[in-house]
C-alpha cells in the first residue's frame, strides 16, 4: 500500500490535532454532525459562515458578542443565552480545529445514526419507588386523620384531660417509635450502596464528568487532556448480570452520575467530585437502553448532560461474586 | 410556683402564667421592628413565590422563551426563600421572647438593615450578573460557571453580609437570654437535675438551643466563604469534600433551625388560643437538648451519594436523621395535640395556621425521614422528592409565621383575638390548602418517578416530568393568589381597632378554659 504524500500527511496530522482539541475544548457544547447540543452542531459550519468569521468567533467569542455582531447575538438568543466562553485558544489551535471541521467525513458520518428518541407515556413505577411513595402517603393519611380527630374534639364542650393517662400513652408511643426506628436502621443500613472491601467487579468503567458531558473510558481520566489520550468508550455496552464498577470523578465542578434503567427511573447513583473517585458497583439485570443523567446541578447546561448506554443480552455473565445494587425493582 | 412534671401539662392552669410575666420589659421600637419584618417578609415571599411558579411553568414548557433565566431565578428563589424563612422565623421568635428577655433593639434594626443590604447584593448578582450557582453554591461551581467573576464575588459578598449580620443577631439573642436566665437554665438543664425553678418558657429553651446551633452553622458558613475568597485571591483550590461538608453543616442546619424557631413561636402563642399553658418540664428539656446534638449531625444525609465520605459518617447521618424525628413526634407534636385535645379552643386565623403548620411539619418530616434512609436516598437523591418534602415544611413554617404576624397585629391593635376564623378567611384557606396540596403532590409524584430536580427542561425520556411541572405551576398559582389575599388580611390585622373584652386580652385566663383547668388539676 502506497504511503500518502507528505502534504496529505501534514493535513491529516493537523486534522488529528484539531480533533483532539475539539474533543478537549469544544465537545462539551458542540457536536460535529451529532446534532445541536448546548451550542449548534458544527458539521458544515464552513458552508454557512465565512472561515474568517468562524476563526474569530472561536478565538475571542466574548469580544465578538460584546461588539454586537448580529450573527453572534442571534446564536446567543437561539441557544438560551448561554454565552460561548473564551477557551484561551491560540490562532494555530483555532486553525487546527477549523481544519478538522472542514475535513470529511464528520463524526456523524462515522457514527451510527442516533437512536430515535420519542416521548413515551410514563412507565409503570418501579417497586422500590412505589413502596416509598405509598408508605409516605399511608403515613400522611394517618397524620391527617389524627390531626382532624384532635381538631374535631374541640367542637364539643371543653373537657379536662387525664394527664397521667396522656403521659402513659406518650411512653407507649415512644417505645413503639424507638423499636420502629431501631428496626428500620437495622433493616436498611446493611443495604447501603457503598463498595465493600474485597469486591472485585467483572468490568471496570472509568467515568469522567465535566460541564456538560460524561466520558466513558477504559483508563482513568484525571485531566481534560487525558480525554484525547485515553481509550475512550464511544458506545458503552454491558452484559446483563455483569458486576460493573463505575469509577466516577469530575474534571471541573461536582456532578451527579445517576443511572436510569429501561423503565426510565433511577436505579443507582453517585456523585462525581473533583479530586475524588466514587466507586459505584452495580449489576444491571434488565436488558435495554440505559441513560446516565447528571444529578447535581452544574450550571447552564446541566439538564442537557446525559449519556446513553445499553445492556445487551448477547453475552450474559455468570458471576458468583456478591451482588450489589441495580436490580430493577 | 413550684411545678412538677405531672401537673404542668395542658389543662392545668390558665394561660396567664404561661405568657403574661415580664411583658413590661418590652420596648416599643421592637414592636415596630416586627411590623417592618412583616412587610419585608410578605413582599419578598410573594416575589420569590412568583419565581417558583415561573420555574415550574418553564419546566412545564409554558415559558420556553424565558428559559435562559431559569437557573439565575432558581438561585434567587432558593437563597431568597431559605434566607427569608430563617429571618421571618427569627423575627417572630424574637418578638415572642420579648416578654421574657431584653434583646438589643439596635441589633434588631441592624439585622433588618443588614438583611436588606445582603438581599440587594444578591439581586445585583443574579439580575445583572446572571449568577446561577444555586442556593447552596456547591464548591467550586461559583468559580466555574458561565457568569462573570464579579457576579460570583458579589454573591459571596452578599452571603458574607447576611451571615455576619445573622451571627451578630444570634449572639445578641443568646446574650439577652443568658442575662435573664443563665445559659444552663435557658437550656433547661435545671429541669434535668429535677429542679423546677426558675420556670423557663419552652420558647426560651428552643430559641437558646437554636441560637447555639445557629452560631455553629454560621461559623461553618463563614469558613466556606473564607476558603472561597482564599481561592479567588491565591488560586489555591480547596478540598471539594471538605467544602461540601461545611456547606451543608451551614445550609442544612440553618433551614432546620428556621423550622425550630417557628415551633418556638407555636409553643408561645398556641396556648393563648387553647386556653391552656404549655410549660417546660424535664421531657421538653431532654427533647430540645438532644435536638441540639442531633441537628448538627443530621446534615451528613446530604452526602450519602458521596461514596468517599467515611462510612461511619454516612451511618451517623441516618441515625441522627431518624433520631431527630423522635423528639419532634413524641414531644412537640404529641404535646401540641394534647394541648388542643378537648381544649376550649379559639379557632381564629392564627390558631388554624399554627395547627396546619404543625400538620405540614409532620407530613414533610415523614418525607424527609424516608429520604434520609440511605437505601431510599439512592432512588430519591436530587430528584423532585427533595423539594417536595422541604417545600412541605417550608410552607408549614410560613403558615406559622403568617399566623404569628396576624397574632401580633391583633395584639398591637388591641383587637379581639378570640374572634373565630371568618367565612372569607376559611374560603381563602381552603384554596391555599388545595393549591398547596396540588403543587406538592406533583413534586412527590414526580420525585417518585425519578424526575431530577433543578432541570430547566426535561430530556425526552422523562417528558412526563413536563406534565407534572405544568400542573404544579397551575396549582402553585392558585395557592399564591389565595395566599396574597390572605396576606392582605394578615397585614390588615394591624389596622383593625375592634373593641376587646377585658377577659379576651392576651394572657388573661380563659373563662372557658378555667373549669377544664380546675378539673384537670384534680
Amino acid at each position: 500500500m502506497l504511503a500518502a504524500p507528505a502534504w496529505a500527511q501534514d493535513a491529516q496530522s493537523e486534522a488529528d490535532e484539531g480533533r483532539a482539541l475539539f474533543d478537549e475544548k469544544c465537545v462539551v457544547c458542540h457536536t460535529n454532525g451529532g446534532g445541536d447540543h448546548i451550542g449548534p452542531d458544527l458539521a458544515g459550519v464552513l458552508d454557512r459562515r465565512p472561515r474568517e468569521w468562524v476563526a474569530r468567533f472561536i478565538l475571542e467569542p466574548d469580544r465578538v458578542i460584546a461588539g454586537g455582531d448580529s450573527v453572534a447575538l442571534e446564536l446567543l438568543k437561539k441557544y438560551n443565552g448561554i454565552e460561548m466562553p473564551n477557551a484561551g485558544l491560540s490562532a494555530e489551535d483555532v486553525e487546527e480545529i477549523i481544519d478538522y471541521l472542514a475535513g470529511t467525513p464528520g463524526a456523524a458520518a462515522q457514527a451510527p445514526p442516533p437512536r430515535a428518541r420519542e416521548a413515551q407515556p410514563p412507565p409503570e413505577m418501579l417497586l422500590a419507588q412505589a413502596s416509598i411513595l405509598y408508605t409516605f402517603l399511608a403515613i400522611s393519611v394517618i397524620i391527617v386523620a389524627v390531626f382532624t380527630f384532635v381538631a374535631l374534639s374541640t367542637r364539643g364542650p371543653a373537657a379536662s384531660v387525664d394527664i397521667a393517662r396522656a403521659y402513659q400513652l406518650r411512653r407507649v408511643l415512644f417505645v413503639i417509635a424507638l423499636i420502629l426506628v431501631a428496626s428500620l436502621l437495622v433493616a436498611t443500613m446493611p443495604q447501603s450502596p457503598y463498595a465493600r472491601a474485597g469486591t472485585t467487579a467483572d468490568r471496570v468503567v472509568y467515568v469522567a464528568a465535566r460541564q456538560y458531558e460524561f466520558v466513558f473510558s477504559e483508563e482513568p481520566i484525571v485531566t481534560a487532556e487525558d480525554i484525547a489520550r485515553s481509550r475512550r468508550i464511544a458506545s458503552l455496552e454491558l452484559a446483563p448480570g455483569e458486576l460493573v464498577e463505575f469509577r466516577v470523578t469530575s474534571l471541573d465542578v461536582t456532578h451527579g452520575f445517576g443511572i436510569y434503567g429501561p423503565e426510565r427511573q433511577l436505579l443507582a447513583q453517585t456523585q462525581a467530585m473533583p479530586g475524588y473517585v466514587n466507586r459505584l458497583i452495580v449489576r444491571p439485570e434488565r436488558t435495554g437502553p440505559y441513560l446516565a443523567l447528571c444529578m447535581e446541578y452544574c450550571a447552564g447546561g446541566h439538564h442537557l448532560m446525559s449519556v446513553p448506554f445499553t445492556v445487551e443480552s448477547a453475552t450474559p455473565v455468570a458471576s458468583h461474586r456478591p451482588t450489589s445494587s441495580l436490580t430493577a425493582n | 410556683m413550684h411545678t412538677t412534671q405531672s401537673n404542668t401539662y395542658p389543662g392545668t392552669v390558665g394561660a396567664a402564667e404561661a405568657v403574661a410575666p415580664a411583658r413590661e420589659v418590652a420596648a416599643a421600637e421592637t414592636q415596630s421592628t416586627i411590623f417592618l419584618w412583616m412587610l419585608t417578609t410578605v413582599a419578598l415571599f410573594v416575589i420569590l413565590a412568583l419565581l417558583g411558579i415561573y420555574m415550574r411553568l418553564t419546566q412545564g414548557g409554558a415559558l420556553v422563551g424565558l428559559r435562559s433565566w431559569f437557573y439565575p431565578m432558581m438561585t434567587l428563589h432558593g437563597v431568597g426563600m431559605a434566607g427569608l424563612w430563617f429571618v421571618g422565623s427569627m423575627a417572630c421568635a424574637c418578638e415572642a421572647l420579648r416578654k421574657h428577655v431584653r434583646a438589643s433593639s439596635a441589633v434588631a434594626v441592624f439585622a433588618l438593615a443588614g438583611t436588606v443590604v445582603g438581599v440587594v447584593l444578591l439581586l445585583v448578582s443574579v439580575f445583572l450578573g446572571r449568577f446561577a450557582a444555586g442556593w447552596y453554591f456547591l464548591y467550586p461551581l461559583p468559580l466555574l460557571g458561565e457568569w462573570p467573576a464579579w457576579s460570583a464575588a458579589t454573591f459571596l459578598t452578599s452571603l458574607t453580609v447576611l451571615g455576619a449580620t445573622w451571627l451578630i443577631w444570634s449572639l445578641d439573642v443568646l446574650r439577652a437570654v443568658a442575662e435573664r436566665y443563665s445559659l444552663s437554665n435557658a437550656l433547661g438543664w435545671h429541669y434535668l437535675r429535677g429542679e423546677t425553678e426558675p420556670a423557663v418558657p419552652p420558647a426560651v429553651i428552643i430559641v437558646t438551643v437554636s441560637m447555639i446551633a445557629n452560631v455553629v452553622a454560621l461559623v461553618s458558613g463563614v469558613i466556606v466563604l473564607v476558603l472561597f475568597y482564599f481561592e479567588l485571591l491565591t488560586g489555591r483550590p480547596s478540598d471539594a469534600l471538605l467544602m461540601k461538608n461545611l456547606t451543608f453543616l451551614f445550609g442544612h442546619t440553618l433551614v432546620n433551625l428556621a423550622m425550630y424557631l417557628a415551633l418556638a413561636v407555636v409553643y408561645d402563642a398556641l396556648p393563648v388560643y387553647a386556653g391552656r399553658p404549655w410549660k417546660a418540664n424535664k421531657i421538653v428539656a431532654i427533647s430540645w437538648n438532644s435536638v441540639l446534638l442531633i441537628v448538627l449531625l443530621a446534615y451528613f444525609h446530604h452526602l450519602y451519594m458521596d461514596f468517599v465520605q467515611p462510612g461511619a459518617l454516612q451511618y451517623i447521618g441516618q441515625v441522627a436523621s431518624y433520631a431527630a424525628s423522635l423528639p419532634a413526634a413524641i414531644v412537640t407534636i404529641f404535646g401540641a395535640l394534647l394541648l388542643v385535645y378537648h381544649a376550649p379552643m379559639r379557632w381564629s386565623l392564627p390558631a388554624v395556621l399554627f395547627f396546619l403548620g404543625l400538620l405540614g411539619w409532620a407530613v414533610g418530616g415523614i418525607g424527609a425521614v424516608i429520604d434520609s434512609t440511605i437505601v431510599a436516598n439512592v432512588r430519591l437523591h436530587n430528584t423532585l422528592w427533595v423539594p417536595a418534602h422541604f417545600h412541605t415544611y417550608m410552607l408549614a413554617g410560613f403558615a406559622i409565621i403568617g399566623g404569628y404576624f396576624y397574632h401580633c397585629g391583633r395584639q398591637s391593635a388591641k383587637a379581639d383575638i378570640s374572634e373565630p376564623i371568618g367565612r372569607y378567611q376559611a374560603v381563602l384557606l381552603s384554596w391555599i390548602l388545595a393549591g398547596a396540596v396540588g403543587f406538592l403532590a406533583m413534586f412527590y409524584w414526580a420525585g417518585a418517578y425519578s424526575v431530577p430536580r433543578r432541570y430547566s427542561g426535561y430530556p425526552i425520556e422523562l417528558a412526563h416530568g413536563t406534565t407534572y411541572a405544568l400542573w404544579a405551576g397551575i396549582f402553585a398559582s392558585i395557592f399564591l393568589l389565595a395566599a396574597v389575599l390572605c396576606l392582605i388580611d394578615v397585614m390588615g390585622s394591624w389596622r383593625k381597632q375592634a373593641p376587646v373584652r377585658a377577659d379576651d386580652r392576651l394572657g388573661a385566663p380563659s373563662p372557658i378554659g378555667a373549669p377544664a383547668a380546675a378539673r384537670a388539676e384534680e
